[in-house]
């Protein structure tokens, strides 16, 4: 047998021998194999090796910290406890929307610092729209108080 | 040392029976029933919390970390359905929150030694059996040794072998609760293995 980390099955062996699932021929080959050779051996050994990384043991009051947060939770307005259970859900979602967000402002920011949009074409665009009917009003209200004037009274100031 | 769960008896526990114990139970709360999270918490917490530890490597942390599974647990219980393994499910809420909080970088400086600190005093509790001094410091290096080993694997490699060696989770538990399929779970922990072969080649 080839060594394991050499071997394109070498993962399939080896979680097969751990789970104890390895049949019987490749078992006795892969114990003939180990004999000599110390790495194949020791890779088999590391699962030995993990017993040595123990827990320290549970908080007595783990239980009463839990039930007295799960009685937080009951006491709250029900708007809360639906919202709760959603945004803690939706939190990873939304995590990577804040900086696409800040991203497309700046970009916003940027194109009008780059094109700003000039007062004179805001001028010009002004008198293209409305200038001239305001021209054409003044213009309207001076006929009109030339017809409103006396009729003579060009004649009087000429005398 | 005594394990969480017996491994071998978990890898040969992939096919779920009907309807198990757990989902029973988990069916019971959604109706209302308080004793039966209570036993559901009673069950599995020690599991949650030391695979959680041996994640973050630090207890209050890990305590705080499966105080949160449970809240979800108990939070979720008006839409349970038994569509997969309670503990499939209680896995992968852990070791997302555990994943979340690596990502995250919460691990602050302070913390390391009051790990190490943790540390000590586990390898005291465990080392009081030991009959030498001798003994006992050889076997707080080894402690130490493989506590670091594991430390130094990459979050999901790490994630796998402690389901793998401590839960006693089977290849496609773990392939559901990593999401991805159960040959690349044994790639991933084949990978893992030899990473902590050569860590700890040393000590042979």
């Amino acid at each position: 047998m080839e060594c394991l980390h050499n071997h394109k099955q070498g993962a399939e062996i080896l979680t097969e021998h751990l789970a104890g699932t390895l049949d019987r021929e490749r078992e006795a080959e892969l114990e003939r194999h180990t004999r000599d050779c110390p790495d194949c051996r020791r890779l088999l050994e590391v699962w030995d090796r993990l017993d040595e990384f123990p827990a320290p043991a549970l908080s007595e009051d783990f239980d009463q910290r839990l039930y007295a947060r799960i009685a937080n939770e009951t006491r709250m307005p029900w708007w809360r406890r639906v919202w709760l259970p959603t945004a803690t859900i939706w939190r990873p979602l939304w995590r990577p929307v804040v900086p696409v967000a800040a991203a497309c402002a700046v970009l916003v920011l940027a194109l009008l610092v780059r094109n700003p949009i000039a007062p004179d074409s805001v001028n010009q665009l002004r008198i293209e729209q409305g200038g001239s009917s305001e021209v054409e009003q003044v213009v309207q209200a001076l006929d009109d108080l030339e017809l409103l004037s006396p009729v003579g009274s060009e004649q009087s100031g000429a005398i | 040392m005594a394990l969480d769960r017996d491994p071998r008896l978990g890898m040969q526990r992939d096919a779920p029976p009907a309807l198990e114990r757990d989902a029973e139970l988990m069916l019971r709360v959604r109706e209302g029933d308080e004793t039966s999270f209570a036993l559901l918490l009673e069950r599995h917490r020690q599991p949650v919390v030391h695979f959680l530890y041996r994640m973050v490597l630090n207890q209050a942390v890990s305590e705080e970390l499966a105080q949160e599974v449970f809240l979800r647990v108990y939070r979720s219980r008006a839409t349970y359905e038994p569509t997969a393994k309670f503990t499939t499910w209680l896995f992968r809420i852990a070791t997302h929150l555990a994943l979340n909080w690596i990502r995250d970088g919460k691990k602050e400086k302070g913390q390391e030694s009051l790990n190490e600190e943790l540390l000590e005093g586990v390898e005291r509790q465990v080392a009081d059996s030991t009959p030498s001094i001798e003994q006992e410091l050889v076997y707080q290096v080894k402690l130490r040794e493989v506590r670091r080993a594991v430390e130094a694997l990459p979050a999901k490699q790490r994630a796998a072998v402690l389901m793998h060696k401590y839960q006693g989770l089977g290849y496609s538990e773990i392939a559901r609760v990593l999401r991805c399929s159960e040959s690349a779970v044994k790639s991933v922990l084949f990978r893992a293995y030899e990473t902590l072969r050569s860590r700890l080649a040393h000590m042979a």
